[in-house]
């Protein structure tokens, strides 16, 4: 028995709708055309040190939230996991702010120059939101971002990279199910949400896009070393309120040195009395609520690299019938 | 408004139309998670660090998966009250440090952690599962995975969950079209998006309490403390090497008062220089003179005992040197005791030839292998009648104790005689134990 081979006419009914679903399917998740304008062959000429601008948004603020804002924060959050040591938002608002500089729009006009002056990094990143809009109504649920970011190397005043980019949540009558439609609309109602969801999708298609250095660094990266810790424990020792621990450490020289006491007890300050050897005291009082611990001497470079080193040989151990032992 | 007969018979079938609509929408994105944090989160603040380290995966194919996991909770976690250790700066320490199979990294000491990556924290996690299904008109993406977060400083769990979220997408959703039931569930699968936005999803509801660790409820906080297992081992260890340098420093006190017959005056006064230098720097004592040492009677069993336990805490054997650079990498903790413990000569004290008797003097304290024997020294006391009072009570209870004097006039309690040294060391433990009396193990000369 012969089989019956089915003809295009019976095909392309199907066919069509198929490809325009497909089509509208994938146009939800567009992947971000980024357009590099200067890439470095030299790993020394890549910016190190970058600062996210405050964003700009060209059309007024929709109602309670800021998607620029918002999307500043969330772009942010995703580009610091790249290998840039990367200024935080509030040092660089703080930073903008004492040079007399508070609105978005001007700054974004400031010359390379003066911005290396005020925040000291080698390169910004610039975004433009040129429209943000959630809609909710009928069985149509959107929220979209359409923005324009590029990074503006300060050293040389050129753009090393620039990209336009909408991204859509969508949710309609071409969805594929009813479930999926109640859903969605009942989340993109939360409109602070929706904004951040969709800030969020831009921000990780953006980053598989942006040039990472960080395997350039790799062999750079070194923590403050430190050679010895010694305390005044004895392994006898209960200590007491009014008691007092003794720490000196013995490391690179011209940093920040202080101890902990386990975790209860942070950030004890170290004072570097001859280069390279720190020394420290903590006195224990009747109100610590202590438990046997371990001391913690560390040193912490400007660049925020910690080095730690423990002190094995013991552990600060407390009489439990005079202090606040647990 | 009245309801007719009309009305009432249609909201009968409206009625569980809604809630089979509702009961798809609520079961359509199963999420299942369990969640602690231990009340220490809330002390950490922008001066502590936290490194989120590679994810552990179940096997290769997840790896991208991992990738996006790892990016998420990184940008998730941003959003917190501590500090977060740059990635590039986790990878390149991890690297230095050899440290490159992530489902190793449980297995390590937090606290070596802490020095390598210069942390107050570090985040572990694992993806349990990552799966896609699809049967013709059903297609369903399953994420699983694990997490906890580790204070180095103490080995606390500071936060621990397991997470699983499912998703589906089929004739249960209601297709709003043919196309759509038979198109739908192959793209719910192939289309990285979904896989991408459902885990954005799970990262958002994982990390919620973390963000916010105050607003965490009784039933998602742990009860006590709970110290991750391997930081436990490690912190009793070096417990036990106070302990027993407590108590070593108090034998070596009776043992200073005594003078023991068994070491020559000069030898003996070397030989506590030598355990004084120990106290100070392990590592700055030649092999020999740690021989030395550890065959000196009282002072051995205490010694060999501390060597032991602090050769037990030596971690990471993999940790090379980083390469090209001497200082980018603290030293692996105690690498200095690791090298002590491992001369075989520390083990093969007996068989070394004793210098100390070659001088002649003292000759008749020279212990003869046929003559010492090991006991256990329970107390010394200036008066015999306490001595024999403690003796005596130890005799009740079974032992064999007996007093003895020495050339100092001091009456020792000592428990039975052993020619083999690690019956004496056990007994030792016992009477540590059950009686709760200090002691060290002796070696004497019969007669």
């Amino acid at each position: 028995m012969g089989r019956r081979i089915v003809g295009p006419s019976r095909i392309f009914p199907f066919l069509t709708p198929c490809i325009a679903y497909f089509c509208i399917l994938l146009a939800g998740c567009g992947t971000v055309d980024l357009e590099i304008r200067q890439g470095y062959t030299n790993s020394n000429m890549q910016p190190r040190s970058v600062a996210i601008l405050p964003f700009t948004l060209e059309e007024p603020d929709p109602e309670e939230v800021s998607p620029h804002e918002l999307f500043r924060t969330c772009f942010y959050n995703y580009f610091s996991y790249l290998g840039y040591v990367d200024l935080p938002l509030k040092t660089v608002d703080q930073k903008l702010s004492r040079a007399g500089l508070t609105d978005s729009n001007k700054i974004l006009e400031l010359s390379p120059e003066k911005l290396r002056r005020i925040l000291g990094v080698d390169a910004v990143i610039r975004g433009r939101v040129l429209a943000a809009n959630n809609f909710t109504g009928g069985i149509h649920a959107e929220t979209s971002i359409h923005a324009k970011i590029d990074m503006l190397d300060l050293r040389t005043g050129d753009i090393l990279w620039e990209t336009e980019h909408k991204e859509m949540i969508y949710s309609g009558i071409l969805s594929p199910t009813i479930v999926d439609i109640i859903r969605d609309q009942m989340e993109n109602v939360k409109v602070h949400q929706a904004y951040f969801k969709t800030a969020e999708i831009f921000s990780v298609n953006m980053m598989k896009e942006i040039p990472d250095p960080a395997d350039s660094w790799n062999e750079e990266i070194r923590l403050p070393k430190i050679t010895y810790i010694e305390t005044n424990l004895k392994p006898d020792l209960k200590l007491k309120p009014s008691d007092r621990i003794y720490v000196s450490l013995k490391g690179d020289p011209g940093l920040t040195g202080y101890f902990d006491i386990g975790s209860w007890k942070s950030n004890i300050p170290l004072k570097e009395t001859v280069p390279g050897l720190y020394t420290g005291s903590y006195t224990i009082k009747a109100s610590d609520k202590v438990t046997s611990s371990l001391i913690i001497g560390s040193l912490k470079s400007k660049n925020g690299l910690i080095g730690k080193k423990f002190y094995k040989n013991g552990m600060a151990q407390f009489d439990s019938s005079s202090t606040n032992g647990p | 408004m009245t309801l007719t007969t009309k009305n009432i018979s249609a909201l009968a079938w409206y009625r569980p139309l809604g809630m089979f609509l509702f009961a798809i929408l609520i079961s359509g994105c199963a999420t299942d998670l369990q969640t602690k944090v231990a009340g220490n989160l809330n002390s950490l603040s922008k001066d502590q660090t936290v490194a989120i380290l590679p994810i552990e995966t179940s096997h290769l194919g997840q790896k991208e998966m991992a990738d996006m996991f790892r990016h998420g909770l990184y940008a998730n976690l941003k959003q917190s009250k501590f500090n977060l250790l740059e990635k590039y700066i986790v990878d390149g320490l991890l690297k230095q440090n050899n440290l490159n199979d992530p489902a190793s990294f449980l297995t390590i000491n937090p606290m070596q952690f802490g020095e390598i990556l210069g942390v107050d924290a570090v985040v572990f996690s694992r993806i349990n599962k990552v799966e896609r299904t699809y049967f013709i008109l059903h297609s369903s993406i399953e994420l699983s995975i694990s997490i906890q977060m580790v204070d180095t400083r103490t080995g606390e769990i500071l936060w621990r969950a397991e997470q699983t979220e499912h998703d589906f997408s089929g004739i249960g959703k209601i297709p709003t079209g043919i196309f759509t039931a038979l198109l739908a569930p192959i793209q719910f699968v192939t289309n990285k998006f979904n896989l991408r936005k459902m885990t954005a999803k799970m990262l958002d509801k994982l990390t919620a309490l973390v963000k916010k660790p105050e607003n965490a409820e009784t039933n998602s906080k742990f009860e006590n403390p709970v110290i991750a297992k391997k930081a436990t081992i490690d912190l009793k260890k070096i417990e036990e090497l106070q302990q027993l340098k407590a108590e070593w420093t108090q034998a070596l006190a009776l043992d200073k008062e005594m003078e023991p017959e068994v070491l020559q005056d000069g030898t003996h006064q070397e030989a506590e220089k030598e355990t004084r230098a120990l106290k100070n720097d392990p590592s700055s004592l030649a092999p020999q003179a740690m021989d030395k040492i550890q065959n000196e009677g009282p002072l051995r069993s205490g010694v060999r005992k501390v060597l032991d336990v602090e050769g037990e805490l030596a971690p990471l054997p993999t940790v090379p040197q980083p390469k090209g650079q001497e200082a980018g990498t603290p030293a692996p903790l105690n690498m200095w005791k690791a090298t002590l413990t491992t001369p075989t000569h520390i083990e093969d004290g007996e068989k070394q030839p004793r210098e100390l008797v070659k001088s002649g003097k003292n000759i008749k304290y020279a212990p003869t292998r046929s003559a010492a024997f090991y006991t256990v020294q329970v107390g010394a006391y200036k008066t015999k009648a306490y001595a024999q009072n403690l003796s005596n009570k130890l005799v009740k209870k079974g032992y064999n104790a007996f007093v003895t004097r020495n050339n100092k006039q001091i009456y020792r309690v000592q428990v039975e005689k052993f020619k083999n040294k690690e019956d004496a060391l056990k007994l030792a433990e016992l009477i540590r134990k059950k009686e709760k009396l200090k002691n060290f193990v002796a070696r004497a000369t019969a007669g």
